[in-house]
């Protein structure tokens, strides 16, 4: 059985293609394309016959219905099409057998079983329509396939002895299968409705009949050989897969491969691979008509797009030759460029390599072709009709955008640096296009500088600043620090002649503030311009903005990229302050983003996998394209130790100031949990990490400890990990050295304050390594503030505790004398309630007076504690 | 061990004059080689917080129990889950019957961190022990103060009270009021003696009589502020503990009043359209069952809010007795530097 059904799929490869012959060529285009649809319909029906795929088979009657509603004009000139009538004769046999069998039926799944019934009643009543045509087929099959053959015999010729030749061997080979399984099978053979000698007559009827001869032996078999006929069935399915590939490898030699094969989609293309006939003079109009018949198929499923970009540069080479003028030249690369963009259908999915430089250069000779015609015009809003191509007095006048292909091209070269991986060399390959993206937006600005409206240039400066904010601009800095001297090589001097981008930025920035009527491109202006500002330190502008643009107020109704926009400029903004040696700016800046815990996804820097659960591949998709690109980072291990650090700084003071304080609040949960990860860990090695660093200065600066925290924070790991990503290292560290010794100093006095009668600030001062005066300050500042109860005595430089705090047993006894109030307070109410309801305080008895007894307890003892605490 | 073994001695002595004064209804007598063990069990395995367990067994005579020897429950990590306490002291007390020692399993003996010890586990199985047997106590050994210089050897007894409560097993607010039972009701201390074979009585006077005179500096340490933080911090986390309950309880009271004016209002309309009805002639509203309408809402348990008390007590009975030897310490301090100066 299986090798019967082995061979058999041999020959419904036969019957396919056998099938596909039947698309004839002669008549006109439209004709022919109706027709081809028609006849790739019947196809997939045929191909869902055999299988027994009710619900496709369905489907595409359907569709086959429409199709030929749509073609009802030529049906009505040329009469309705054999091979339809065909199909629609065969489909309703074959439905006939389906349904009488039973069996087979009940064994069906439920969606196949309910389309068939469906489908059914369908053709039952479509066909009425045909009657005659379907008795005229079913009387005499192969009279009306001749007529048939006759029409494509012109095209088929060559192909039909080849035909008859696969024929007699599948003949053959099913002779000998016959033979082989027995008188049963032949019998079948033999009582099939079909003519054999059509058969053997007509290849064509043949094929028709043969699946139908196959389906009813199916049918027949069906009880016993039901699990080796799905075994089949899956062989089949995956030889015509096979089948179908063969069939796209061997397109291009179509001609010679026995059968004509026909491509999958709309042929359009492949029957053009000369533009124009020969000796056709090639004019403006013939080449507009060309590029419209390209531009048809554009978007159309099975257009082969490649081969579409490929015909458009060939237009276009073809329109130079013939010097048709700038304008046609201009609208077709516009053309190219749209269609280079459409290469890829899905929109997660970025351009390869070559298709990305060939855009390039594409979008780089239009820009020359626009600054070479000052006389053209371009734009979205000139109508179709109104164009302009033809080279006379008047101007060109195109339709088209360039800016939006330049911010889709920008769009498509962040996409190509999302997907690649960001530690290949491919990446950095990737990268060096960016100085192009950059010359193309930088020409692009200049052309509409002189022709574009103002929304126009406000657009194209947003790009240019999108590509501006995030550098360091190195010349500028170095020339701020006066570096620049005789030692530099020519070419350095060349480069640092250039403009500072922190000019450019202002210069852009401020014109789009002032012209931009869309809020969104103000809005990323002004968070660029605040980013870079912040990058390069100068802190007071950039904070300056930020508070007079209020964004922080609305920001939450902003999409999701200028969000994450805001969240980068905000952590910018953190780590300037954090440089500028301003912990606390630096630590409120930076205490949303860390607070969360998610960093990482609020900078678009990144996915964090705890959330996968929670969001499907769509949203993750969409997610994906907002990401920041890898050279756009802010590194997060220097965002999360500047902050830590900042916290220390700011923490450790205040938690030795309020040490016995009950209600003492944190001021960063982050930092109190990494100090509690640090704390439970039962074997405490020398740091390795950045947390474990600052956690181990954490703890030293908690003793007052300057010189091991000092060591802690700044040492060659931390240098190389964290510090040395800071253009300033030096002067971030030498303002790090700084604050710890004075936060340590601050530190020192809050714990051993009470240890101290007096303390000389010579020896403060020499302890911690800060000037006198600073010491002083420091100390004054405490003492004003009131959070260190002490007198300075001028004459000797000391400092003299009023030893008026209390001592950790007092502290304890003032909280458990607190706790007690709270208490007796909740006791109270107890009562309250009772005597309300009961009226009775005395009735309670035993369970209250307890508890008034332990206070009384406690009031003696605490008084005895403060006695013993002060004696 | 040597200066332990002393303290115990005079220890031993002190412990006997009182009991004979207070020596009412019972006492338990213990042996000092039970006494050496618990301290030794601790010393080997508890530290810090710890709490060390073991089985006290012995014997009843008239009215006195007898504590004649113990023997520690193994410490098992959590690891080997196949550890059968059960089986282990019943293997126990057959080995040692076997060596002819009393084996009637009379209680059992627990450390003490800082003089915490009142607890749901200790209620439990102080139950269950008594429930058995009604002399078993539990010996509560704290080696704070043991190390500060004097031995702490406490045995307790569930009250009778408390024993009728525990078998109800009616925690209730009304459940407690009814017994009538407050914190200073739930636990009896018994009395304990010291008692030696004459034969080791002489042994000790011997070795007193020989040994070079032991320092006792931890009597007389000054510092306190240590011990004193920690019992404060213990005592204000059970106050933090007690707040929550009586915050709980008046919820709960609250509720339960606010629900006793619905039912009534609801039970006076009622009545009042019954009324109504009756005067037009119709058949009045079918009872209801209106202790299904009204839920009363679940009591708290009461009893770890005594059992908080109890403990908040036994804290300040501590920090009192503490701080009181400690004021004596000072003015003795204060004399001593007055009279050198």
């Amino acid at each position: 059985m299986s090798r019967f059904f082995a061979t058999g799929s041999d020959s419904e490869s036969e019957e396919s293609s056998s099938a596909d012959e039947i698309t004839p060529k002669a008549t006109g285009t439209t004709f022919n394309k109706q027709f081809e649809e028609l006849t790739n319909i019947i196809k997939t029906i045929r191909n869902a016959m055999k299988i027994r795929d009710m619900s496709k088979c369905l489907e595409e009657f359907e569709q086959l219905y429409r199709a030929f509603l749509k073609s009802k004009t030529i049906v009505d000139k040329e009469g309705v099409p054999q091979f339809y009538i065909r199909l629609l004769a065969d489909l309703e046999d074959y439905l006939n057998q389906l349904w009488e069998d039973k069996e087979g039926k009940k064994k069906m799944n439920k969606n196949n079983a309910k389309a068939l019934s469906t489908l059914r009643q369908k053709i039952r009543k479509y066909n009425k329509d045909f009657e005659t045509e379907i008795s005229s087929y079913k009387e005499n099959p192969e009279q009306s396939a001749e007529e048939e053959e006759k029409d494509d015999i012109g095209s088929a010729s060559s192909s039909k002895s080849d035909d008859d030749e696969g024929v007699t061997a599948s003949k053959f080979l099913k002779g000998a299968e016959s033979e082989s399984e027995g008188d049963e099978e032949s019998e079948d053979w033999g009582s099939d409705s079909v003519d054999s000698g059509g058969e053997s007559e007509d290849n064509e009827g043949e094929a028709a009949s043969l699946a139908v001869v196959f389906l009813k032996k199916y049918v027949a078999q069906d009880g016993d050989k039901q699990p080796e006929r799905k075994k089949d069935d899956r062989r089949k399915r995956h030889k015509k897969m096979e089948q179908v590939d063969e069939e796209a490898d061997e397109e291009g030699e179509g001609e010679e491969g026995g059968w004509e094969k026909v491509k999958g989609g709309v042929p359009l293309v492949k029957e053009k691979p000369k533009m124009f006939a020969k000796g056709t003079e090639i004019n403006n109009a013939v080449v507009i008509k060309k590029l419209n018949e390209i531009l048809q198929a554009r978007g159309k499923k099975g257009t082969d797009r490649s081969a579409q970009i490929e015909l458009l540069h060939a237009l276009a080479g073809i329109s130079n030759e013939n010097n048709l003028g700038e304008g046609i030249l201009v609208k077709i690369k516009f053309n190219i460029i749209a269609s280079l963009y459409d290469y890829n259908t899905n929109l997660a999915a970025f351009m390869k390599a070559e298709m990305w430089k060939k855009c390039l250069e594409c979008i780089d000779e239009l820009l020359d072709i626009l600054f070479e015609n000052s006389n053209m015009f371009i734009g979205e809003n000139i109508a179709e009709d109104s164009e302009n191509l033809a080279i006379s007095d008047q101007p060109f006048r195109v339709r088209g955008c360039i800016l939006t292909l330049v911010e889709r091209m920008d769009e498509e070269f962040t996409k190509i640096m999302q997907n690649t991986d960001p530690h290949s060399q491919e990446y950095v390959d990737n990268l060096k296009d960016e100085g192009r993206v950059c010359g193309i937006i930088d020409r692009l600005l200049q052309y509409l500088e002189s022709k574009g409206s103002t929304e126009e240039v406000c657009r194209v400066y947003l790009r240019r600043i999108m590509h501006t904010y995030y550098k360091f601009d190195y010349k500028a800095h170095r020339r701020s620090l006066g570096l620049q001297g005789e030692t530099k090589s020519e070419q350095d001097q060349e480069e640092s002649e250039g403009e500072d981008s922190a000019i450019i930025m202002d210069r852009l920035c401020k014109f789009i503030y002032a012209k931009d009527r869309t809020d969104r491109i103000r809005t990323c202006a002004i968070l660029c311009h605040i980013y870079h500002h912040a990058l390069h330190s100068r802190w007071y502008q950039a904070r300056d903005l930020m508070l007079m643009s209020h964004l922080q107020d609305n920001i939450q109704h902003a999409d999701p990229p200028v969000q994450i926009l805001y969240n980068r400029t905000m952590v910018q903004l953190g780590i300037c302050a954090f440089r500028r040696g301003m912990i606390k700016d630096a630590h409120n800046a930076l205490l949303d983003i860390q607070s969360s815990g998610r960093a990482k996804e609020l900078l678009g820097q990144g996915l964090l996998m705890r959330n996968m659960q929670e969001r499907n591949a769509e949203q993750e998709k969409i997610e994906k394209r907002r990401q920041v690109p890898f050279h756009m980072h802010i590194n997060l291990e220097l965002l999360e130790c500047v902050y830590l650090v900042s916290a220390m700084l700011l923490e450790i003071p205040y938690m030795a100031a309020h040490e016995f304080d009950a209600r003492r609040r944190m001021i960063s949960k982050q930092f109190h949990h990494q100090l509690r990860v640090g704390e439970r860990q039962p074997l405490l090695g020398p740091p390795e990490s950045m947390r474990e660093h600052v956690v181990a200065a954490s703890k030293a600066m908690k003793m007052g400890d300057w010189k091991t925290c000092h060591s802690f924070i700044i040492n060659e790991k931390m240098n190389s990990k964290v510090w040395d990503l800071f253009p300033e290292a030096q002067r971030v560290r030498e303002m790090l050295v700084r604050k710890i010794q004075e936060e340590s100093l601050r530190t020192y006095l809050f714990t051993y304050s009470s240890v101290y009668d007096s303390i000389s600030m010579e020896t403060l001062s020499e302890m911690f390594e800060l000037e006198l005066p600073t010491v002083h300050s420091i100390i004054s500042k405490m003492i004003i503030n009131e959070e260190l109860m002490a007198s300075l005595d001028q004459p000797t430089q000391t400092v003299v505790m009023h030893r008026t705090e209390p001592t950790s047993l007092q502290n304890m006894t003032l909280q458990l004398a607190e706790k007690l109030g709270g208490l007796v307070e909740n006791n109270e109410r107890v009562f309250d309630l009772k005597q309300g309801v009961y009226g009775g305080y005395f009735n309670r008895g035993t369970r209250t007076r307890p508890r008034n007894l332990i206070k009384d307890h406690f009031q003696i003892k605490i008084n005895c504690i403060i006695n013993v605490v002060f004696s | 061990m040597l200066t332990v073994f002393f303290d115990l001695w005079s220890d031993k002595k002190r412990s006997k004059i009182s009991s004979v004064k207070t020596f009412s209804s019972s006492c338990v007598f213990v042996r000092l080689q039970v006494v050496l063990k618990i301290i030794k069990h601790y010393q080997e395995e508890g530290q810090g917080s710890e709490v060390v367990q073991g089985v006290l067994l012995g014997l009843v005579v008239e009215d006195r129990l007898e504590i004649t020897n113990c023997f520690p429950f193994p410490q098992h990590t959590e690891d080997d889950v196949d550890f059968d306490e059960v089986q282990y002291q019943m293997e126990m007390m057959r080995s040692l019957r076997h060596v002819n020692i009393d084996h009637l399993h009379v209680g059992w003996y627990q450390s003490t961190y800082y003089g915490s010890f009142v607890s749901r586990a200790l209620l439990d199985s102080q139950f269950s022990y008594q429930h058995a047997i009604e002399e078993s106590v539990v010996l509560i050994y704290d080696p704070i103060k043991t190390a500060q210089g004097s031995l702490c050897l406490k045995a307790y007894r569930l009250t009778p009270k408390l024993m009728e409560i525990c078998k109800e097993k009616d925690f209730s607010p009304e459940g407690l009021k009814k017994a009538c039972i407050g914190y200073e009701h739930m636990f009896e201390e018994v009395p304990i003696v010291i008692k030696n074979s004459h034969l080791i009585n002489v042994l000790l006077l011997d070795l007193q009589e020989k040994s070079t005179v032991a320092d006792k500096h931890e009597l007389l340490n000054l510092s306190s502020s240590n011990h004193l933080e920690k019992s404060l911090q213990l005592l204000m986390d059970r106050m933090d503990d007690m707040s929550q309950d009586i915050g709980k309880y008046n919820t709960y009271c609250r509720n339960l009043s606010k629900q006793q004016q619905q039912k009534q209002q609801y039970l006076q309309r009622r009545q009042q359209e019954n009324a109504q009805r009756q005067s037009r002639g119709e058949p009045p509203l079918p009872e209801e069952d209106i202790s299904k309408m009204f839920k009363p809402p679940q009591a708290p348990a009461r009893m770890d809010t005594l059992l908080i008390a109890g403990q908040i007590n036994n804290y300040c009975q501590n920090i009192k007795e503490f701080t009181s030897q400690n004021l004596g310490k000072l003015f003795m301090a204060e004399a001593l530097q007055g009279h050198s100066s």
